[in-house]
């Protein structure tokens, strides 16, 4: 009889070991996923002393350059780019007027796209702004197709005035916040 | 991505689903053979055992402080995105963690000594495996939220990757004395044969991104980063090679390190069991004291360095003369440069999870001859005579548990109450307070059907109505043959 007792016990305790349940899961559903990060990048900063402006004399450019920028063409970065803004900030403290015109150039070199900033002389507010790019802003192949920016600063002044401010400069800033689609 | 993205989570939750260290149910449980693999002195009686091969002894446990399978995969109807934000990344810190630990027995097999019978011997083999992942914080929100929009400022620490994994197999012989009447001591010696380990422990650094000096952002980075491994590159290179023979290229490298073939190690159990009076006893042990010598089949990465870049710069008229236009490449080689990260093949040593247990248990409500009255061996059982020795059929106590864990020591606190039904049936029921659950009651089960002896162990038994929702769950069980007299 004890026997009998101890077996049916130990039935029961398997049973209810055997028995535990759970509810549904969908492990499907880590499909659905999104992981869509903000990348936050300082991008171009260039500066310039008054006295460079001045060499390159009167309406003249006083920088000019192509620079390689393969920042959003890679592969893996073009493919999940979905939208985002870059920033720019101009400051100048020079006695000229002055552009800086950023053009965005593919792979043959053909213009994509330009952003050009004109600033007075000083005094001068800050410039800024921001592009946006993907829905509501620019086409967001333009950044995923961009190879090089070429960089062109032109003296819409005179060649000779000296700012009376200290340490006179043209300062261009710019930075990208940019949301991708890793899964 | 998404396939590096769902081998992690299916490693956190498989390993969080199936196994954790904390025997609290097996501890003191004397009438289980298994007992003296977590306290070398526990007290013991039968005159010899050998657990069946394989099935002699199986434990399965796994935790998790965090979020749970549940939390994430019920089909709730909720965006799985969401969940995963509000129930994960919003939840869990960098202690909490997901960890796992399996043991499967070889064999076990234990006798008293024939000129000793103070002396139980015992020896056997049993494969393990344990993992440990704390819950990366920060490289977990860089990776969903970025460094950018309110994460502007934000430090996120390097030092939240933090892990450790193995899988070994040891070959251990220990001794168990009665040294008085009041005093049972004992100590096993274990040889650690590892298949592979693998740890990434002392990583420390931090990346952010602020409003920029010069720039609009700046980004700095400093990382001392280190992931050690042995043992796994000899099992990669034969699944990438896929020759064809690749299941029996693994299973023989498999065996080879199960067979003492790999990396070696040593460690060392002691225990005791001490009778303060005839009805209090207390216990301790501590297990693991051990080491294994990483030396073969080594393949470690390292990552560190330290920079700042807040992009392209270009300074007049420093930069006038410079045509070079390849400035962005200049820029990552820069940042390449100062970020060395390689690979290498140096040796090193892995410490093994040391465990402590301790324990105090009240024995009331006396039943007679001891339980092993008729064992013949006449050491820790009661024809020895003494008062302790009697057979008592409840036991009460509290248990503690301690296990060395890489980000500190991790404790848990058991109640327990133990009842024999004769010879034949005990019962052991706990309530164990931890990190992982305030709500643990476990239940274990020794039945004895003449020298046949089986046992069931299982922990967190509420949880068992959705086991999806559980943040701990262990299932131990065995079957061994017992003689008392010499059968």
């Amino acid at each position: 009889m004890k026997r009998l007792l101890y077996s049916v016990f130990f039935t029961a305790v398997v049973l209810f070991l055997t028995t535990s349940c759970t509810e549904e899961q969908d492990f499907g559903q880590i499909d659905d996923l999104r992981v869509t990060p903000t990348l936050a990048s300082g991008l171009f900063y260039m500066e310039s002393d008054e006295a460079t402006i001045n060499a390159a004399g009167a309406l003249n450019s006083f920088y000019s350059q192509e620079i390689n920028f393969d920042a959003f063409n890679e592969q893996y970065v073009a493919e999940r780019l979905l939208e985002g803004v870059i920033s720019y900030e101009m400051d100048n403290t020079t006695s000229k007027e002055l552009r800086i015109i950023i053009e965005f150039l593919d792979e043959a070199g053909r213009p994509l796209d330009r952003e050009i900033f004109t600033i007075e002389a000083d005094p001068s507010e800050t410039v800024v702004r921001e592009v946006s790019y993907g829905p509501g802003g620019k086409s967001i192949d333009i950044l995923a197709n961009t190879s090089s920016l070429r960089v062109l600063a032109n003296n819409l002044g005179d060649g000779t005035s000296v700012s009376s401010a200290e340490d006179p400069k043209i300062i261009l800033r710019s930075g990208a916040e940019f949301l991708f689609e890793l899964q | 991505m998404k396939l590096m993205l769902k081998l992690i989570l299916a490693i956190l939750f498989c390993n969080a689903s199936i196994f954790a260290q904390n025997k609290e149910l097996l501890y003191d449980f004397y009438e289980i053979p298994q007992s003296l693999m977590v306290n070398p002195g526990v007290k013991t009686s039968q005159k010899w055992h050998a657990g069946i091969p394989v099935i002699s002894g199986l434990s399965f446990q796994g935790a998790t402080s965090g979020v749970t399978v549940n939390d994430l995969f019920a089909n709730d109807g909720v965006d799985f995105t969401t969940k995963v934000q509000e129930r994960l990344l919003d939840v869990m810190g960098n202690k909490d963690d997901f960890s796992s630990t399996s043991q499967i027995e070889g064999f076990n097999i234990g006798f008293r000594g024939r000129n000793r019978p103070d002396d139980y011997y015992s020896f056997g083999m049993y494969g393990e495996m344990d993992i440990i992942s704390y819950w990366p914080k920060d490289l977990a929100i860089l990776a969903f939220e970025g460094n950018g929009g309110n994460n502007i400022g934000r430090n996120f620490d390097l030092g939240d990757l933090n892990l450790r994994g193995e899988m070994i197999n040891v070959f251990h012989f220990g001794i168990n004395r009665k040294v008085s009447t009041a005093l049972t001591i004992g100590a096993r010696a274990k040889i650690y044969s590892s298949i592979f380990q693998f740890q990434s422990i002392n990583n420390s650094g931090s990346f952010v991104t602020t409003l920029g000096q010069n720039n609009i952002y700046e980004s700095s980075i400093n990382a001392d980063m280190e992931l050690q491994t042995a043992g796994v590159k000899g099992f990669y290179d034969i699944i990438e090679e896929d020759s064809g023979t690749t299941q029996k290229d693994v299973t023989s490298l498999f065996t080879e390190r199960v067979l003492l073939g790999g990396n070696l190690g040593l460690g060392l159990d002691v225990g005791f069991s001490y009778e303060l009076n005839p009805q209090t006893t207390i216990t301790g042990s501590v297990l693991d004291l051990g080491f294994i010598n990483n030396s073969k089949d080594i393949w470690n990465y390292t990552f560190n360095g330290s920079t700042t870049t807040d992009g392209i710069s270009v300074f007049l008229p420093e930069d006038i003369d410079d045509v070079n236009n390849d400035l962005w490449q200049e820029l990552i080689d820069d940042i390449d440069e100062a970020l060395p990260h390689g690979e290498n093949e140096s040796s090193y040593i892995s410490w093994r999870p040391v465990k402590m247990y301790g324990s105090i248990k009240y024995d009331f409500g006396q039943g007679g001859g001891s339980v092993s009255d008729s064992c013949g061996c006449a050491v820790n059982g009661g024809s020895g005579g003494g008062s302790n020795r009697d057979y008592y059929r409840n036991s009460l106590g509290g248990q503690l548990f301690m296990m060395k864990r890489p980000r500190g020591v991790q404790a848990a606190l058991t109640g327990f109450y133990q009842r024999r039904f004769g010879r034949v049936l005990s019962i052991k029921g706990t309530y164990t307070v931890d990190k992982y659950s305030f709500t643990n009651i476990g239940l274990g089960a020794n039945v004895q059907l003449g020298p046949v002896n089986f046992y069931v162990l299982a922990d967190n038994l509420l949880s068992y109505s959705n086991i999806a929702d559980s943040h701990y769950a262990s299932l131990q069980f065995g079957f061994n043959i017992i003689s008392w007299n010499g059968n």
